[in-house]
């Protein structure tokens, strides 16, 4: 999958679900704009259904520790090529 | 009042406080951990278990109270012990409020601070009882995952979520900023909430005395002011939104 394909899908849930307006993409999500491990989750299940698979229990703990946009674009990145 | 008035109403919290922390220590050892223990090995389903148990534990406490101190009247309404399925918002006056409402409902999951799942025993019981961490890193973000990916089979089986969405207790009564966890669990359940308000529990233990208020009279209430059916396919649904119809109601 594209990385910009990731960045447009991510944005769209940031926007949709968390109502975030282009977050800048190495700011700290939970300082800026108080996302925290319950948005995390919830934006989890959005990748999952972007991706159209289930992510391990592993999987969802490593991205508990991200904490900017950048970073979840890597992580999605990562789990799509992981699974191709 | 006199000076001996005084030091009699003090003697009297005092022993009344110390009977029921004397419940709360042994009343789990000696009553209590056997069948916490009995279900950890044997229960099929260790997480309704546990919620029972923590049901009937704080019921009884509840039910010593009101047997230790004669003015104390709780009144809870009885359209509150019907909700099922819904995530329910309450503000907070007093630690006693989530043991309140755990002795209410017997299928019940909250969010507790992350600092108690470190507390050994204690912690188990939080985590096998579904409860959910405030905040997870480490350890306790897999406590968090596994408890949201059970969280919507749980309410939809007819559990409730209930949460403080002030996150800390209310010095003065007034309502405090709204965290955002409770309204995006109730998004991501589809589910209905339930905004409950409690009166008077800060009257009975109030913030910053150990000491529990023992010779007034003390009417405790838990009512439910308003119910939100949101339809989640809708604009009106966003967290922002459903956060400000429960405040709505609160100040009316």
């Amino acid at each position: 999958m594209e990385r910009k394909e990731i960045e447009k899908h991510i944005l769209r849930i940031f926007h949709d679900e968390f109502e975030i307006e282009n977050p800048e993409n190495d700011i700290d999500l939970r300082e800026a704009y108080g996302f925290d491990s319950i948005d995390a989750i919830e934006l989890l299940a959005e990748i999952e259904v972007f991706l159209g698979f289930e992510l391990t229990l592993d999987e969802k703990k490593q991205a508990m520790e991200i904490s900017t946009l950048g970073q979840i674009y890597d992580y999605v990145e990562n789990l799509s090529n992981s699974r191709d | 009042m006199t000076v001996l008035a005084k030091f009699l109403r003090s003697v009297n919290d005092i022993l009344t406080t110390l009977l029921l922390w004397t419940y709360f220590l042994f009343g789990y050892i000696i009553f209590f951990s056997p069948f916490y223990i009995l279900n950890t090995f044997f229960s099929k389903n260790q997480e309704r278990s546990f919620q029972a148990l923590n049901h009937f534990f704080y019921k009884g406490f509840f039910l010593w109270a009101r047997f230790l101190i004669p003015r104390l009247k709780i009144k809870i309404q009885d359209n509150v012990r019907t909700i099922r399925s819904s995530v329910i918002v309450c503000n907070h006056l007093s630690y006693l409020d989530p043991i309140l409402l755990i002795s209410i409902f017997k299928k019940q999951r909250t969010i507790v601070k992350s600092i108690f799942f470190n507390v050994p025993i204690f912690g188990n019981v939080l985590t096998i009882s579904g409860y959910i961490p405030s905040d997870a890193s480490g350890d306790l973000s897999s406590i968090l995952i596994d408890s949201m990916d059970t969280m919507k089979e749980f309410i939809a089986s007819g559990g409730n979520l209930f949460v403080f969405p002030e996150g800390t207790r209310s010095r003065d009564g007034s309502l405090g900023e709204f965290s955002k966890g409770a309204f995006r669990i109730a998004r991501h359940c589809k589910a209905s909430i339930k905004v409950l308000q409690i009166k008077d529990t800060n009257q009975l233990f109030q913030p910053g005395r150990f000491f529990f208020h023992t010779l007034d009279k003390i009417r405790i209430e838990v009512n439910l002011i308003g119910t939100i059916e949101p339809d989640y396919k809708s604009t009106d649904s966003s967290v922002t939104s459903l956060m400000r119809q429960v405040r709505t109601i609160f100040e009316n």
